[in-house]
């Protein structure tokens, strides 16, 4: 009973007086509680731990086509001198970071004003809510090929719908081009991506404070004027984790371009994901691709510091029970 | 406007000024907002009303050129290929639908039951690493798919999980986990254990305290991580594309993929494959999508 | 309207296989009376592969009785028991209803024949079988038996993942399979595999495009360089897509319907085409494969007289305009013209006016050549045993020699490669059943008469590699105009160089 009440209360009070004692025992002394995460990391550790170390020590590795694994050839740094000298890993670098930060920012952008709208009261707002957040739901497989359907360059429906309209004469080809096929699965990305920002944009909008708004208003503040001073800041914390959030999964996203394009044409949408797909599984080239892929990594990890400590932010500051 | 409460004319009459600006701002917002909308919806729903439309087209139909809004010929021949236990194809991807129903379902029940100590661990324990352990755990979601495909498949195979739904239920459930740590973690957090000590004065243990006092004010967050990891595990396509290979075992997306092939090019069937495939997920989405933004207000946006 | 598609469908099935039961006993019957072949041939083959053209494939056809179990049992006794996993790219959703057909009688007949052996049967699509293969021979989780296109092969050999057979142990022998095909399954003087069935490609066109753009109807190309101009003309006169051009990038068709262009004006990947390759010799970047790299920029980019999703379609895309009589001439694998004739089936209304048009006024003729020579790609499948150690469970050899000498007879060579091949084993050649296919399905006296012109892919274990991705992304540098056509190929030269020299 004693030990639950110390555990539950809050860090501030108890910290002091253990200071001293040593790690070890601290770890022994809470030996119970791991229980409670350990299944939880046991599967973390078996699905991510083994990757990480296998990706790693295979990137010093060669595995040329002609050769079985067992035959690999230590190459040391080798790998990641050609990744980072090879001219192709700028252009699919640029390729990526295009591809990351336009779906980001539109998905984000999207997302928010339809969270503004959407947050107001009006009859039908459910089905409006619903409708938007479907594309979310539907997998990225199916949505690829939905998208892909449209853009078809001989029987897709933006093609003919423009023609009918007298605006082209000629079939468009949507992916086939190389200044077009990035714009356009961006396009198909943000659709369906946008409607995770609005949902978590949404949440954030409800917790604020009816009051703050009013007591703008009473000072005479615009609609606009109080979305960027009252609105913002008080979402700070949302839109922080919603654009990491989405960075992530957009530098992650391999189904999309790889079912619509795989990289094509004449790699004007490769993206880093899908490099290190055909990389590994085109080209066999497991040492170079685990090479990418711990480039990856650490962009991923530089990335997803800034992701945790958004997320664990509002943690520190919680409140005394 | 109802707190001008200020009793002197003058005041009242700047108030009223100044509401009506706001008012006719407001106007214009309200206008924008609209047509925002109206373009937004048309922006989502057109994509999936067309696949709707072609569902229900012959092969022919959906080839011609202008395309047609809506099928002339409406005809439900491809759902119920694919849904009739007696049609050519429609055993296989009834089976694929009940794969993808098993795998989901288990990851979902299974991540539920694993997140929730963990996530009352890293909310109520103080126990060395914490942070540590709770930053690791939710790294999961910085790693591509595509990059631990090989190294997977090998683990998978020295574990005998190869072509088993084993290996996808375990691969899913570190999906699902660091949202759903992160959302139930920060339901916790709002719970103030005094209501846990109370019930425990009272006699209860602790997992009965946790049982009767925790979990149902905790409702939302668990219903909103069950969707997430149901829907994360239903769409997840390339894992399931490398460690199944028998037939009778593969999920929906992959088998999604077999009307879609290099010798195949059937799109009302892919897309009539790909509604199906759809409509559980949303329904269940939509459903239960109120949970899902209580959940975030709760839980994990709340700062 | 449905159901009477379904039912059209399904009579044509009943037929199909009555056809197929007859087809045996007229056999029988023919065996007696049948004229003995008159050409030089060897004595177990009775083929003689220098005579080969549409009018001797006729003559020899049916003048051989076969009894599959027979042959088998010699290999292995018909009661073995015994069990094998086996995978190989099946027919799929868009295959002809006939090639489901043959598919699954050719299982009954096995079971039927071998009871006690248990078969663990997958079936997978073209594109994921290689990726899958591949990690699945890494994780030791590999098939006993996998029937491989003829490219995939060499890369499995060379990397120690297959078994080494001999022909003897199936009792078949050398001269019962084409040179070319035995090429494929050897690797530094070791046979790792058996072929199955070889296939080549024809050139179809439709006739009623031509006679509208104002081009003889009953002449087609004679040469690439008459394709480009043909294919000018068709869209300039009718605003139709001239030739159904591919370019997409890890597609098998690709390579299938560019590397013949090259070949015809001289070039190549590597010195494939000549008559000794030794695979030491880059020729992407020659003149040849420049001017016919040309040829494909010319339609593309300079007369746009191609589909315009040319380099994200993948061949069935351009079948569906050409069904629909959009799409003038492309090159075409013989077993399209069951599905084209199926397509043709389901349609309905209007759409089935127009496609029966298509049907009555498509025709076949040889690929045309270029400069240098008429060319092919020597396509087709072989039949692989994994190496032991990579096998997950059982491995064993017989049930496995079984299932191979079953397939490979000329009885099951010629029936699996009914619509869309020719038999592996050339014995297959002289059956009754070729006999029949030749007068059921046109055109394939036209495709089989391809094959002496066809080239195989280098035997190297880079194969996949340059055909699939390098020769297909020169392509897309060019026709992008991301590179001019010398740069596509010289980048194509140094990433061959680099494949073949680095690591």
């Amino acid at each position: 009973m004693a030990l639950t009440t110390t555990r539950a209360r809050p860090v501030v009070g108890a910290r002091p007086a253990r200071r001293r004692e040593s790690v070890l025992a601290r770890i022994v002394r809470h030996w119970a509680d791991y229980l409670y995460i350990a299944p939880a990391l046991i599967v973390m550790l078996l699905v991510i731990g083994y990757p990480i170390y296998y990706t790693v020590y295979l990137s010093f590795f060669a595995t040329p086509p002609s050769l079985s694994m067992d035959e690999k050839i230590w190459v040391g740094l080798d790998n990641y001198r050609r990744i980072l000298r090879s001219e192709s890993f700028r252009d699919v670098t640029w390729n990526t970071f295009i591809w990351t930060i336009f779906s980001t920012f539109f998905a984000f952008v999207l997302g928010f004003a339809a969270a503004l709208v959407v947050h107001r009261e009006f009859i039908g707002r459910g089905i409006v809510r619903g409708l938007l957040l479907i594309p979310y739901v539907i997998s990225a497989v199916a949505a690829s090929y939905i998208w892909r359907w449209l853009y078809h360059s001989d029987s897709g429906l933006i093609s003919g719908v423009l023609m009918d309209l007298g605006l082209i004469d000629r079939p468009i080809n949507f992916l086939d081009d190389i200044d077009r096929v990035m714009p356009s699965l961006i396009v198909a990305n943000v659709w369906k991506e946008f409607p995770f920002a609005m949902i978590m944009l949404l949440a954030g909008l409800q917790t604020v404070p009816e009051q703050l708004h009013r007591a703008a208003m009473v000072d005479g503040a615009g609609t606009w004027h109080r979305f960027i001073h009252v609105t913002i800041p008080h979402l700070k914390g949302v839109i922080i984790i919603t654009t990491l959030l989405l960075l992530v999964t957009n530098l992650n996203s391999f189904t999309i371009v790889w079912i619509m394009t795989g990289g094509g044409p004449a790699g004007a949408s490769e993206i880093w994901i899908t490099e290190v797909y055909q990389l590994a599984f085109g080209r066999l080239r497991f040492g170079l691709a685990s090479a990418y892929s711990v480039i990856l990594f650490i962009v991923m990890m530089t990335l997803g510091y800034f992701y945790v400590k958004a997320l664990t932010r509002g943690d520190r500051r919680r409140r005394p029970a | 406007m109802s707190t001008a409460q200020q009793t002197l004319p003058a005041a009242r009459a700047a108030t009223k000024a100044a509401a009506r600006r706001t008012r006719r701002r407001r106007g214009i917002w309200d206008i924008l907002g609209w047509i925002y909308l109206v373009l937004l919806l048309i922006f989502t729903v057109v994509p999936m009303l067309w696949m709707l439309s072609t569902s229900l087209k012959s092969e022919w139909a959906a080839l011609q050129q202008p395309p047609q809004w809506l099928p002339s010929n409406p005809t439900l021949r491809h759902y119920e290929r694919l849904l009739s236990p007696y049609s050519e194809v429609g055993p296989t991807f009834l089976r694929y639908l009940f794969n993808s129903f098993w795998v989901s379902s288990a990851t979902t029940v299974l991540g539920v039951m694993i997140a929730i100590p963990a996530a009352y661990a890293f909310s109520r324990f103080r126990f060395p690493g914490r942070e540590a352990l709770f930053f690791s755990v939710l790294l999961r979601n910085m790693f591509p798919a595509v990059v631990f495909l090989m190294p997977l498949f090998i683990m998978m195979r020295w574990l005998h999980l190869v072509n088993t739904h084993g290996s996808l239920i375990l691969t899913y459930l570190t999906f699902g986990l660091p949202l759903s740590i992160w959302l139930l973690k920060g339901f916790y957090d709002n719970i103030p254990p005094e209501l846990e000590m109370a019930a425990r004065i009272d006699g209860a243990s602790r997992f009965q305290a946790f049982w009767r006092v925790v979990m149902p004010l905790s409702a939302p967050g668990i219903i909103a991580t069950a969707i997430y990891s149901f829907i994360l595990a239903w769409n997840e396509y390339v894992y399931a594309l490398t460690f199944l290979n028998n037939e009778e075992r593969l999920t929906l997306p992959v088998g999604l993929q077999r009307f879609f092939t290099e010798y195949a090019s059937n799109w009302p069937g892919l897309m009539a494959a790909a509604f199906i495939m759809s409509v559980p997920v949303v329904a269940l989405f939509l459903i239960l999508q109120k949970y899902f933004v209580r959940a975030l207000t709760e839980g994990a946006v709340k700062t | 309207m449905t159901s009477q598609n379904d039912r059209r469908i399904l009579s044509q099935q009943l037929t199909r296989r009555q056809v197929l039961g007859l087809g045996a006993a007229a056999g029988l019957a023919a065996a007696g009376v049948a004229p003995t072949n008159a050409l030089a041939q060897s004595d177990k083959t009775g083929v003689d592969p220098e005579q080969w053209n549409p009018e001797t494939i006729r003559q020899m056809a049916g003048t051989l009785e076969v009894n599959t179990a027979e042959e088998v049992a010699e290999v292995v006794p018909l009661d073995y028991k015994g069990k094998v996993s086996y995978w190989y790219v099946g027919p799929n959703e868009a295959s002809s209803e006939i090639e489901k057909q043959v598919d699954a009688e050719f299982w009954a007949a096995f079971k039927e024949t071998y009871p006690n052996i248990e078969v663990n049967v997958q079936n997978l699509d073209y594109n994921q079988m290689l990726d899958k293969l591949r990690t699945a021979a890494l994780g030791k989780a590999a098939p006993v038996v996998a029937r491989m296109p003829i490219l995939w092969g060499v890369e499995f050999a060379a990397k120690g993942q297959l078994s080494e057979i001999s022909l003897d142990e199936f009792n078949f022998s050398e001269e019962e399979f084409w040179p070319g095909a035995l090429k494929s399954v050897t690797w530094e003087g070791k046979r790792y595999g058996v072929p199955t069935n070889n296939e080549t490609m024809g050139f179809i066109w439709n006739r009623a495009i031509f006679a509208e753009a104002g081009l003889d109807p009953e002449s087609p190309p004679a040469t690439w360089a008459d394709v480009v101009e043909y294919s000018k003309i068709i869209k300039e006169k009718t605003g139709k897509a001239g030739y159904g051009l591919v370019a997409r990038v890890n597609a098998g068709n690709t390579p299938f319907r560019f590397m013949p262009v090259l070949w015809a004006y001289g070039g190549g990947a590597l010195d494939e085409a000549e008559p000794n390759p030794t695979y030491d010799k880059i020729y992407i970047d020659n003149e040849g494969s420049q001017a016919a790299l040309q040829t494909h920029y010319d339609m593309y980019v300079r007369d746009k007289s191609v589909p315009v999703g040319a380099l994200t379609n993948t061949q069935t895309e351009n079948r569906d305009p050409f069904v629909a009589g959009q799409l003038a001439m492309m090159i075409s694998h013989p077993s399209e013209y069951a599905a084209i004739i199926d397509a043709a089936n389901k349609a309905t209304g209007e759409d089935k006016v127009i496609a029966d048009q298509v049907v009555e006024s498509m025709a076949y003729g040889l690929i045309p050549e270029g400069p240098t020579r008429r060319a092919v790609v020597f396509g087709g499948s072989n039949i692989h045993i994994f190496n032991p150690d990579l096998v997950e469970g059982d491995f064993d050899r017989d049930a496995a020699r079984a299932l191979i000498a079953f397939m490979c007879g000329p009885e099951w060579s010629t029936k699996l490669a009914w619509v869309s091949s020719n038999p592996g084993n050339i014995r297959g050649f002289r059956t009754t059943w070729m006999k029949e296919r030749l007068e059921t399905i046109r055109f394939l006296d036209v495709t089989t008469s391809m094959l002496p012109y066809g080239i195989p892919f280098p035997v190297i274990p880079e194969s996949p590699e340059i055909m699939n991705i390098i020769v297909p992304e020169m392509m897309q540098n060019a026709l992008t105009e991301s590179m001019s056509v010398e740069e596509a190929c010289q980048t194509a030269r140094e990433q061959i160089e680099e494949l073949l020299t680095g690591l």
